[in-house]
């Protein structure tokens, strides 16, 4: 490296660091306390100093990195790994997560709060899926995907407390349900694709959001639902004093009553139901309607002269991701018991969509990985709590970097004509 | 020969500008029809009235079967390729470049290949007659990609493929649909002389192999010339000559639309 270079970043970490400096000189330099009467500003620079020294100092690694590309650096190392685990790796991976997806509720560290983030995270890589369809396979950027889930919420809690009938019921009624508030988003936006189909899910979302709020006679408006039933094991209820006549679940099996009995087993509900979304994925993908909506995300004008209906085409997609959706929606209200309009604003959507992008567009394992890494970061820096959404969006940033297109960007063909070359 | 299609009174108009103006002429089954023209002639609105991207103003367009004639007026949009079997490629290509060439050759087929997975229900089922029916068309996509020797590349993506090879995939995927009439918007455009050479010989093999008529817009003389057993000259969406390459090489009026008036 010469020594022009060096001085050359250097003289653009300078840069860098004049920037910051008048970026955190206002906002973490001067700091307002009240003392006695009125309010007084009370200098940090300390603070600002270090910051802006952080960034000269970042700006300048990087610079030297990247003037030394040929070389092995830090950097590419990073990137190297990543690049390893291709769809071919994934097979491995998928069938040693399940693995540990089956036994993780009895490993000696899961506590409650691990189940808790688990079954969270479940919820999320259920989610991805059902949204990899659409935006993945289909290529229709749907910014409204938590209107689905809202949907399944609800009409689970609304079936269920009227009714009364069981989940096993209420579970695939709710993914109908869904699945024709698809078709219904579907119909409007049949001739929009990209920036502006974007938009008006982003506004479906929110009516669906609007409307739960302001429908007081029929969802109770923001005071939410209450007392939705919780699932029972094939009819065995979770209750510590089943009511006369019932057998609980810890009776049944000569158990010690345990809390966690529940929450185990909605952890398996969650596993079940995302193999489920994602084995019919692959399955699907692998059918004349999942090439085809891979070729309507490639080419929509060259569909249409090789005689495909883009219109159907779309609302399958739209329809059989919103019912996913709904599975999900139904499943977070069972498990909550408790559901109000609060739980489906855009930031959940947002989520969702983070997940298939940064996962890599129609790969169901990075959708996985996605959904580990942003979840879980989200919950590792939960000390830092209101910083953490810092650290989201810095690890959104930090894939986008090293891996522009997702994590996994390999598309392996659907059918093979030569078969597996190794 | 019979008649495969004709085109009557056909008119274009967007807003004040007449793009094809009062046009007809008729493609014969089993022969090359080029439509050529300098450019702006309006060539490719021809086309795009042909397969349903476009509403005509006015005019008529019937393709012939054995016994009866349809109106392509009555098809929009996939209509065209599904139930009047018109296939077209594009100026500029367009496949699936991110899925594999195989898969592009199995999406010209989709609608067979949907009835026959039962609307997915059999295909989710894994049913045998479902899997029948996949393997036809796998055998059907491996007899085009033998013609173009493309073969040993199915499994690769196909914006992978050099653009010779990716303007022959375009075209034998619309054969995949086993249309009657295959319009061809410059397949020869950008292509070398010898890819040009066997262009020709793929467009020979499919006018006496297959049955279907085609129709041609081409820029490139040697191609035009080379195989067109018809051609009709268009200038500002007029047609001012038709006739055989020969006589089309002579005339007089296209010497005048290409090269311009002495003064």
């Amino acid at each position: 490296m010469e020594k022009k270079d060096i001085i050359q970043s250097f003289k653009d970490s300078l840069f860098t660091g004049l920037i910051a400096l008048a970026l955190f000189g206002p906002i973490v330099g001067l700091r307002t306390a009240s003392k006695g009467e009125g309010l007084f500003i009370t200098p940090q620079w300390e603070v600002v100093f270090l910051l802006v020294g952080l960034c000269i100092l970042g700006r300048f690694l990087i610079n030297l990195n990247s003037a030394r590309k040929t070389e092995i650096t830090f950097f590419s190392k990073i990137t190297s790994k990543f690049s390893v685990i291709t769809e071919d790796k994934a097979k491995h991976f998928a069938i040693t997560a399940i693995l540990f997806a089956v036994v993780f509720p009895f490993l000696p560290f899961t506590d409650r709060y691990f189940m808790d983030v688990a079954i969270m995270i479940l919820t999320y890589i259920m989610l991805g899926w059902g949204l990899n369809i659409v935006v993945g396979l289909a290529g229709l950027l749907d910014l409204g995907y938590v209107a689905f889930y809202a949907v399944g919420a609800y009409s689970y809690a609304l079936i269920a407390t009227t009714f009364g009938w069981s989940f096993w019921i209420c579970l695939p009624l709710a993914g109908v349900f869904a699945a024709f508030f698809g078709i219904l988003l579907g119909f409007p936006v049949l001739r929009l694709r990209g920036d502006y189909l974007a938009i008006v899910t982003l506004g479906f979302g929110e009516i669906i959001r609007i409307i739960l709020i302001n429908w007081y006679e029929v969802t109770n408006g923001p005071d939410g639902i209450t007392g939705i039933p919780r699932p029972s094991f094939f009819g065995l209820p979770f209750k510590r004093s089943p009511d006369e006549g019932e057998t609980s679940f810890h009776l049944f099996f000569n158990l010690e009553y345990s809390t966690m009995h529940r929450i185990i087993f909605l952890y398996y509900l969650i596993l079940v139901l995302a193999l489920i979304t994602n084995y019919f994925t692959l399955k699907i993908r692998k059918l004349p309607v999942g090439r085809a909506w891979e070729a309507l995300r490639e080419d929509e004008i060259a569909c249409k002269s090789l005689g495909v209906n883009p219109t159907n085409t779309k609302l399958t997609a739209f329809a059989i991701g919103a019912m996913f959706g709904g599975f999900a929606g139904s499943f977070f209200a069972t498990r909550q018991a408790f559901i109000s309009p609060e739980s489906f604003t855009f930031i959940e959507s947002a989520i969702i969509v983070a997940i298939v992008v940064l996962g890599g567009m129609g790969s169901q394992t990075g959708v996985v990985l996605a959904s580990i890494f942003l979840i879980g970061i989200t919950e590792m820096f939960r000390d830092l709590e209101q910083y953490r959404m810092i650290a989201f969006g810095g690890a959104m940033v930090l894939i986008m970097v090293f891996k522009p297109k997702g994590i996994l960007a390999n598309r392996k063909p659907t059918i093979l004509m030569h078969g597996d070359k190794k | 020969m019979r008649n495969l299609l004709s085109v009557e009174n056909l008119t274009m108009k967007f807003g004040g500008l007449t793009a094809i103006d009062d046009l007809s002429f008729d493609a014969k089954n089993n022969q090359i029809t080029s439509i050529i023209g300098p450019n702006g002639a309006g060539k490719t609105t021809v086309f795009n009235c042909l397969t349903g991207f476009y509403k005509p103003t006015n005019g008529q367009m019937f393709l012939h079967k054995e016994d009866s004639k349809i109106s392509l007026r009555k098809y929009t949009d996939f209509k065209i390729a599904y139930a009047a079997k018109v296939a077209r490629t594009f100026q500029n290509i367009r496949l699936f470049p991110a899925m594999s060439v195989l898969e592009n050759l199995l999406v010209a087929q989709h609608n067979e290949l949907m009835v026959a997975s039962g609307y997915s229900l059999f295909g989710l089922l894994n049913l045998k007659s479902y899997r029948d029916k996949e393997q036809l068309a796998v055998d059907k996509a491996k007899y085009w990609l033998d013609i173009i020797g493309l073969t040993h590349r199915a499994d690769d993506n196909a914006g992978d493929l050099p653009y010779g090879d990716q303007r022959k995939l375009e075209i034998v995927r619309a054969m995949c649909i086993e249309p009657r009439l295959l319009c061809l918007d410059e397949p020869a455009a950008g292509l070398n002389p010898k890819e040009s050479a066997e262009l020709n010989k793929l467009l020979r093999f499919i006018k006496t192999e297959k049955q279907t008529g085609i129709l041609l817009i081409e820029h490139d003389m040697s191609v035009v010339m080379g195989i067109s057993d018809h051609v009709v000259v268009l200038n500002y969406g007029k047609k001012i000559f038709e006739g055989t390459a020969d006589q089309t090489k002579n005339s007089k009026e296209v010497i005048e639309a290409y090269l311009g008036v002495d003064e």
